[in-house]
């Protein structure tokens, strides 16, 4: 009943993806205010972990220009006027203040190991190197009993203060017996909502924990949901794509030392500077799309031509992400740039809907007529030689019978 | 048995019904090629000015807005029509309930049973085109939505209140066909097909009642008149 009204009340207040870059000089003002006080709040807190952002930078070889340029372009990807430049530089500073339990649930990892597995690391990636990460199944040394003691205890200290982070979905079915974890066999359901509880905010990162992603493609047979889908009562921030953007990551954690808020989120809880425009709108081959030049087969002409992949099934037109500007891989490129098509990562429900090699009319979707997997083109056209016979049944029999009638 | 000549539609409403025709075969012609692009532009020349999938999107957007305005005009003549005004035959009173039936049965006994008056528009015809008015709001509202999407940042040539507007009124389409933007594209695709289905029924249907009633009907949207039987 609840969800069913929660549905109701959203569908009558679905925020459009709009994001204003430009709120005049008073609400800038008064947004510095609360960053510097913010900020200075911080700066007197202990630091929760000994790395610093200069220890980690010194030790790739990074000097302090090359973060200044970084702080500017993180600055423009925040949306905020230049002159907090200098506040964003400070905040990655402060970074090793904001304690951070990161849960591992039913995943393949990949969020992990997008942001840790680069060998050319950008600034993004080392700043979430320095973050106070308390708790990460997938990277600390201590297992079982004394894994599960550092957690509480870490719950404990930074009780109210910590942010949540979630990678991977919730399986639902059978009880949730189908993902447990710890000596104790904790389902992973609960598991999020033991941690979920005490945290400042939740950070869903990753396709899977914001919309069940691949677990909950079709038949969903482990019931996987996204953590919007049972945690209540918490700031939910969903980032999501597969894998996850490290920038973005980076992006929200920063806006969160920067204000202690979460950033705006668009209609699915996502953080709108990232993924508030749409990836054909930005696409390097926008024109191939508009021009009618499309690649018909891989391998082809078009394709050494960089035509445009929407015929190979990108679905870029319906899919909104900062890929085709920030890009993966320390910036190196992205899946239409290698000349794959996009597929919806970043969408609910994407395995099902839009990650196919074929555009969405000769996809095999499930039928409104059934069970049977049609494309939406031969089911219309089913339809059409459906009405047609019909329509031939009833002139031919006009013909014979209707005469009669006529005749008297 | 003598004829009577009697006006069923005026220029404008004939006028009107054959821009809606032709639109919607644009409309289309223009979405086939948007959902699925069917013919190639020259590869062979690459500086050649082809600008081929945007003049089919400017079609399709530019028909879709004649079809709006004209649904609008519809709409009026729901209410205000100095024919019948098609909302009293919408109605589900008994009246109109027994001439629904009997034009039904008319049709499926092949017309040998006809049992209702033929010179004006009946309450079966109403339903059928109300659905079909139905079908045009649903394509105007979720083309409406699809196309808001290339609007993020939430500017048009016209202003921001044009997208804002569009969120407002269509966002709902996403959470009703779904939740996904992929599924507002596929309700737009499938009820396509439904209106196509639409459309030959109804060509098929006025051609029938034209043999075989022998009352001219075809040429209600041509010359505007038919004829009844005078007893």
């Amino acid at each position: 009943m609840i969800e069913k009204r929660e549905a109701l009340a959203k569908m009558f207040s679905a925020k459009g993806s709009k994001v204003n870059t430009n709120r005049g000089t008073e609400y800038y003002d008064s947004l510095m205010k609360t960053m510097t006080l913010r900020l200075n709040e911080l700066e007197q807190t202990t630091a929760a972990s000994k790395t610093s952002i200069s220890s980690v930078l010194e030790s790739e070889g990074l000097d302090r220009r090359d973060f200044m340029k970084w702080a500017s372009a993180a600055c423009a990807a925040l949306m905020l006027p230049a002159n907090f430049t200098p506040l964003i530089a400070q905040a990655a500073e402060l970074m090793n203040r904001v304690p951070i339990i990161w849960i591992e649930l039913q995943d393949c990892a990949g969020n992990s190991e997008a942001i840790l597995r680069s060998d050319a690391p950008t600034i993004d990636e080392l700043i979430l190197e320095t973050i106070s990460l308390e708790f990460n199944e997938t990277l600390m040394a201590a297992s079982g009993h004394a894994a599960e003691e550092h957690l509480e205890e870490a719950m404990h200290t930074f009780k109210g203060k910590y942010l949540c982070v979630v990678e991977g979905s919730i399986p639902l079915a059978m009880d949730g017996l189908y993902g447990t974890i710890g000596a104790k066999a904790e389902t992973f359901k609960d598991h999020l909502l033991r941690v979920a509880k005490d945290s400042a905010a939740v950070v869903a990162v990753g396709t899977c924990a914001t919309f069940g992603g691949v677990p909950a493609a079709s038949p969903n047979p482990t019931g996987a949901v996204g953590v919007q889908d049972i945690v209540r009562g918490k700031p939910i921030i969903n980032i999501p794509a597969c894998p996850a953007n490290p920038a973005n990551i980076t992006g929200t954690i920063l806006h969160f030392v920067l204000t202690g808020q979460i950033p705006e989120l668009d209609h699915l809880n996502r953080p709108k500077f990232a993924f508030g425009y749409r990836i054909h709108d930005n696409c390097e081959r926008r024109a191939h799309f508009d021009a009618g030049e499309f690649v018909e087969e891989w391998g082809d002409e078009g394709a050494k031509n960089n035509f445009c992949l929407y015929k190979m099934g990108c679905k870029g037109p319906m899919t909104f992400n900062n890929c085709s500007i920030v890009r993966y891989n320390s910036g190196t490129n992205w899946p239409i740039g290698v000349g794959h098509g996009c597929i919806g990562c970043s969408e609910p429900q994407f395995w099902d809907k839009y990650a196919q090699e074929r555009p969405m009319a000769d996809t095999h979707f499930k039928a409104p007529s059934g069970g049977v997997e049609k494309t939406v083109d031969e089911f219309g056209l089913g339809l059409l030689t459906a009405a047609g016979i019909g329509i031939g049944i009833h002139a031919t029999a006009s013909i014979l019978a209707g005469k009669k009638e006529g005749d008297e | 048995m003598s004829y009577k000549k009697i006006e069923r539609m005026t220029g404008f409403m004939r006028f009107n019904h054959w821009v809606v025709a032709i639109s919607m075969v644009i409309a289309i012609v223009t979405g086939l090629y948007i959902g699925h692009p069917y013919y190639q532009s020259f590869i062979a020349d690459p500086a050649v000015d082809k600008y081929v999938m945007a003049w089919n999107r400017l079609l399709h957007f530019i028909v879709a807005i004649i079809f709006d305005v004209s649904s609008i005009v519809v709409a009026y003549l729901y209410f205000f029509s100095r024919f019948e005004k098609a909302y009293k035959k919408l109605i589900p009173t008994w009246t109109n309930i027994k001439e629904f039936v009997d034009v039904l049965v008319n049709l499926i006994t092949l017309n040998r049973v006809k049992k209702f008056d033929s010179s004006h528009a009946d309450s079966f015809n109403a339903v059928f085109f109300f659905v079909f008015h139905m079908m045009l709001i649903w394509m105007l509202l979720t083309g409406l939505q699809l196309y808001v999407h290339g609007l993020a940042s939430g500017l048009s040539s016209i202003g921001s209140w044009w997208p804002a507007v569009l969120h407002l009124t269509t966002d709902w389409t996403v959470v009703v066909t779904g939740g996904t933007f992929m599924d507002v594209r596929l309700s737009h695709h499938y009820t396509m097909y439904a209106i196509i289905v639409w459309i030959m029924f109804h060509v098929y249907y006025q051609v029938w009642r034209t043999i075989f009633w022998k009352e001219g009907d075809v040429n209600i949207v041509i010359g505007g008149d038919k004829f009844i039987k005078e007893k």
